[in-house]
């Protein structure tokens, strides 16, 4: 359990570190939430390539999203992802019901406006994940109510 | 209500503090847990210290016993999960989470020394 809390503790010193780091223009421009989503891209880049090097080829498309739903959620987070849709074009919603890392921030509407700086880096996760397995994406994030939370994957067709 | 507040912790850190150290040096055998608890004729004060230095308090009736593992609890399950854990509360300053209170109330409330009648 130890190694959760320090992935926990060290994304929380990441994100602070990032912002405290930033002049004031672009803190608002969300130059920040870039820097997370870089960091997070690269860290899921690293990531799949040690999680696959024993699986088999991945069927299709929907295949990896739900490896990414169920292997690569549980080795990061100790969940799966608890709902997964899609419109089958490309468009695909991966819905946490409770975000590891949001679990202990509030359960509802406190701190809401800060959210989305903690999500930043597992966006960046997700679409490094894709990239390396040869898809090109664009994942944002959205909270409504904490700490459920979810990530929507825009695949670009190249 | 901040004034009341602030003096009223001063008091009781600088109380707790004194029988903390009274206790420590008229022990005579080696001190294993130290300070738990002092009782008036009204109500009991139970305490717990973390290596850290975090302080719990809890102030009961006085048919309560020993509730070390109460106060540990609300230690390691409540103020590190989530106090400590979470990024949006500095630690030192008072606690704003509401998770962190409505979690600490429904624990208190579900104790079984705990009676609804006394609110």
């Amino acid at each position: 359990m130890a190694d959760e809390a320090l992935f926990l503790l060290l994304h929380n010193e990441m994100v602070s570190g990032v912002y405290k780091s930033a002049e004031q223009g672009e803190v608002e421009n969300g130059r920040c939430i870039t820097k997370l989503e870089n960091m997070g891209f690269r860290v899921g880049q690293g990531l799949i390539e040690r999680f696959t090097k024993d699986t088999a080829r991945f069927k299709d498309e929907l295949d990896i999203m739900k490896f990414i739903c169920k292997d690569f959620w549980t080795t990061v987070f100790k969940k799966q992802i608890d709902n997964l849709r899609t419109n089958h074009q490309g468009i695909y919603v991966l819905q946490d019901n409770k975000f590891r890392l949001l679990t202990q921030m509030s359960s509802g509407k406190q701190y809401l406006e800060h959210a989305s700086k903690y999500l930043a880096f597992t966006c960046g996760l997700i679409r490094g994940g894709l990239s390396n397995l040869g898809i090109k994406s664009i994942v944002t994030a959205e909270v409504s109510s904490m700490p459920a939370c979810k990530f929507q994957v825009m695949i670009q067709k190249l | 209500m901040e004034c009341v507040y602030t003096t009223e912790f001063k008091l009781m850190y600088g109380m707790l503090f004194s029988i903390r150290s009274f206790v420590s040096k008229m022990s005579p055998l080696d001190m294993k847990d130290g300070f738990l608890a002092f009782q008036t004729s009204r109500y009991k004060l139970h305490y717990y210290e973390t290596p850290t230095g975090i302080k719990v308090v809890m102030n009961t009736d006085l048919g309560v016993g020993p509730i070390r593992d109460v106060l540990h609890h609300i230690y390691s399950a409540l103020y590190v999960e989530l106090v400590v854990k979470n990024p949006l509360c500095p630690l030192g300053q008072t606690v704003q989470s509401e998770l962190f209170r409505s979690r600490l109330d429904s624990y208190v409330r579900s104790l079984s020394f705990f009676s609804a009648r006394a609110g």
